[in-house]
C-alpha cells in the first residue's frame, strides 16, 4: 500500500473537531425551522418538550456517536459501516451501517443547492436587492418575492435552469467548487481552518442581525401593535394547553434530533480522527450546546420577531405556515424591503450567515463518504475525494434538473434527511447501549474525559434513550409515511429520486462486501474482538 | 409579551448560553495534550 494511502488524518486542535462538529449541526434549521415550530406547537411552553428532548435523546444520542467514532478510530476506522461493525454489530452492523454513508452523500446532493441559493440571495443584496418595491402592498411584496424565488430555483418545470438560467447555475457551480476545494485540501488544512474562521463569523453575522432586529422599535405608528415586543410574544409567550398534544412533543424531539446531526452518519466519522484519548464528553457536550446557542438564542429571536414587526400576526402565521424555505426566501427578502437604507445590508448579513451555516454543514457531508472510499478501496484521499466529487456533482445535478416543485429535493429530504436517519440513531443507540453494553460504553466515553456522563444518564441511554426514539419515530412514520408514499406514487421525479438513492445504496452495500474482504485480509479486528489498545 | 414569556425566553437563552459559556471555558482551560502541568514550588 502506499505511504499516501495509510496517512492518517487527525484534528489539530481539540476546539477544531468541536466547531467542526457544532458546524455541521448548525444549519438553516436553526434559524427557519426551529421558530416554525416552536410558534405552532406552545410557544415559549414549546421548550419544555424541547429540552427534555434534548436531555433524553439529542444529548445521549450524541455522546453514543462520538464514543462509537473515537473507538472506531483506535482500531484504525473512520468510515461509519466499519465503526459499526466494530462497536458490536459485526457483518450486519457493517452492512446496515451503510446508510451512515447514504445519509450524509445523498442530503449533500440537495443541500449543496440550497446553499447556493444562500450564497446567490447574498450577492444579490449586495448588489442592490431582490427589486421588492416596499411602497406596494405587502401581499404584492410577498408575490414578488415568491416569483423571484420560485424563478430562481426552477419551480415552474423541469430542465428549466438549463435554459437560460445562468445565474442558479453559476452559483451552484461555484458552491460545488469552493467545497471541494475544501475538502481536497483535508481535514486538518481544509475543513478544520475554515471552520475556525467560519464559525465565529457566522455569531457575528446573527449578531448584527439580532441587534438590527431587536432594535427595530414600533417602526409604522399606525400599527403600534406590530413592534419588537409583540414579536417576541408571539415567539415565547407559553400556551400550556399544547403541551397536552402529542404534536407538540413530536415535534419538539424531532426538531431536537434533526438539528444535533445526531443519527447522520457525520459524529461518527468526525470522532473517529481524534485521538485516542482525546475527550468525548466535554466535546460533545460543547457541540450540542453550541447549536443550541445559535438555535434557541439566535433562531428563536430574529426570524419571527422581524417578521412580526412589519408583516402583523396574520402576516407571520401565514409565513410560518409556508415553512422554513418560505419563510427564510420569500417572507424575510419583504421584511429587508421594510428596512430603509439598512436593509440590503441586513439582507446580506442574514444570506452570508445562513450560507455559512450552511458550507459548514456540507463540508461534514462529503468526509464519511471519502473515508468510506479510501477503507473499502484502498485508494488515496485524493482519489477518494475524486470518487466523491462525481457522485456528488452527477446528484447535485439530477436535483437541480429535476427541479420541478423541488419534488426530486423533498423526496430526498423526506426519505433520507428523515426518516433514515431515525434509522441509524436507533441502530447507533442500541449497539451502544446493548450490544456493546451500556457499562463497557460508557466506560469506554469515560477515557481520557474531563467530565463524566451523570449516573442517571446510564439508565437514560439503556432505556429511556430507545424507547423515546422508537415512540417518536413510529409517531412521525404515523403521521408523515402514507402522505409521502402518495407522493412517491403519483410523481415521476419523485420515483427518480428513490431510484437513485436506491442505486447509491446498492453501490456503497457492494463497497461494504468489498472493504470487508480487505479488511479480513488485512487482518484488521474489524469485529472488535480484541482489546481497543491492540 | 407576557411575564410567563420573559420568564422562558430568559430561562431557555440563560440556559444555553450558560451551558455553553461553561463548556467552552473547560475547554479552553484544559492543557493541551502532552503538557504536564509543572508542580507549584512555592504552594506546594
Amino acid at each position: 500500500m502506499a505511504e499516501d494511502r495509510q496517512q492518517p488524518e487527525q484534528w489539530g486542535t481539540r476546539l477544531g473537531v468541536i466547531l467542526a462538529v457544532a458546524g455541521s449541526a448548525v444549519g438553516l434549521g436553526n434559524f427557519l425551522r426551529f421558530p416554525g415550530q416552536a410558534a405552532q406547537n406552545g410557544g415559549g411552553a414549546f421548550m419544555i418538550p424541547y429540552f427534555c428532548a434534548l436531555l433524553l435523546l439529542g444529548i445521549p444520542i450524541g455522546w453514543a456517536e462520538w464514543t462509537m467514532g473515537r473507538y472506531g478510530g483506535r482500531k484504525g476506522f473512520h468510515s461509519g459501516p466499519a465503526i459499526l461493525g466494530v462497536f458490536g454489530g459485526r457483518s450486519a452492523g457493517r452492512y446496515l451501517g451503510s446508510i451512515s454513508v447514504l445519509i450524509p452523500l445523498a442530503v449533500s446532493y440537495y443541500y449543496i443547492y440550497v446553499e447556493s441559493w444562500c450564497l446567490a440571495y447574498f450577492w444579490k443584496y449586495l448588489t442592490g436587492g431582490l427589486g421588492i418595491d416596499p411602497t406596494a402592498p405587502v401581499a404584492a411584496q410577498v408575490a414578488t418575492s415568491t416569483g423571484f424565488f420560485r424563478e430562481f430555483v426552477g419551480a415552474s418545470a423541469n430542465g428549466v435552469l438549463e435554459a437560460g438560467h445562468g445565474t442558479t447555475i453559476f452559483f451552484f457551480a461555484l458552491t460545488v467548487a469552493v467545497n471541494l476545494f475544501l475538502v481536497y485540501r483535508g481535514l486538518n488544512k481544509g475543513i478544520e481552518k475554515f471552520v475556525t474562521w467560519a464559525m465565529p463569523l457566522m455569531a457575528a453575522c446573527a449578531l448584527v442581525v439580532l441587534v438590527r432586529v431587536l432594535t427595530l422599535g414600533t417602526p409604522d405608528p399606525a400599527n403600534p401593535g406590530q413592534n419588537v415586543l409583540g414579536g417576541l410574544g408571539y415567539m415565547w409567550n407559553p400556551d400550556f394547553a399544547a403541551l397536552g398534544s402529542f404534536q407538540t412533543w413530536l415535534a419538539a424531539a424531532g426538531q431536537i434530533f434533526f438539528s444535533l446531526s445526531v443519527g447522520f452518519g457525520v459524529i461518527l466519522n468526525y470522532a473517529s480522527y481524534m485521538k485516542k484519548k482525546d475527550d468525548v464528553v466535554l466535546s460533545g457536550l460543547t457541540a450540542s450546546a453550541t447549536n443550541e446557542v445559535f438555535e434557541v438564542g439566535f433562531g428563536g429571536m430574529i426570524t419571527l420577531t422581524a417578521s412580526f414587526v412589519f408583516l402583523g400576526l396574520s402576516g407571520t402565521i401565514a409565513a410560518v405556515q409556508t415553512g422554513s424555505f418560505g419563510l427564510g426566501f420569500n417572507t424575510l427578502p419583504v421584511v429587508f424591503a421594510q428596512m430603509g437604507a439598512l436593509g440590503n445590508f441586513i439582507g446580506a448579513t442574514w444570506f452570508l450567515m445562513l450560507f455559512l451555516a450552511a458550507i459548514t454543514s456540507s463540508l461534514s457531508m462529503y468526509q464519511p463518504t471519502i473515508a468510506f472510499l479510501r477503507e473499502a478501496l484502498g485508494v488515496s484521499r485524493k482519489m477518494a475525494t475524486t470518487g466523491m466529487a462525481l457522485l456528488a456533482v452527477a446528484g447535485g445535478w439530477l436535483v437541480m434538473y429535476f427541479s420541478r416543485e423541488l419534488i426530486f429535493f423533498d423526496t430526498l429530504d423526506f426519505w433520507v434527511g428523515t426518516f433514515l436517519i431515525f434509522i441509524l440513531a436507533a441502530l447507533q443507540i442500541v449497539l451502544f447501549s446493548w450490544f456493546f453494553g451500556a457499562e463497557r460504553a460508557l466506560a469506554e466515553a469515560h477515557e481520557g474525559s474531563h467530565i463524566r456522563i451523570p449516573g442517571p444518564l446510564r439508565f437514560v441511554m439503556k432505556w429511556v434513550t430507545p424507547v423515546y426514539l422508537i415512540v417518536v419515530f413510529v409517531g412521525f412514520s404515523v403521521q408523515n409515511l402514507r402522505g409521502s408514499l402518495a407522493k412517491a406514487m403519483a410523481n415521476p421525479e419523485a420515483q427518480l429520486a428513490l431510484g437513485w438513492v436506491l442505486l447509491n445504496l446498492l453501490l456503497l452495500l457492494v463497497l461494504v462486501w468489498r472493504g470487508e474482504r480487505r479488511w479480513r485480509a488485512a487482518g484488521l479486528d474489524l469485529d472488535g474482538r480484541r482489546p481497543a489498545d491492540d | 409579551m407576557r411575564i410567563s414569556g420573559w420568564i422562558f425566553l430568559v430561562l431557555s437563552t440563560g440556559f444555553v448560553v450558560g451551558l455553553t459559556a461553561w463548556c467552552y471555558y473547560k475547554v479552553l482551560t484544559l492543557p493541551e495534550d502532552g503538557v504536564v502541568k509543572p508542580p507549584d514550588m512555592l504552594g506546594g
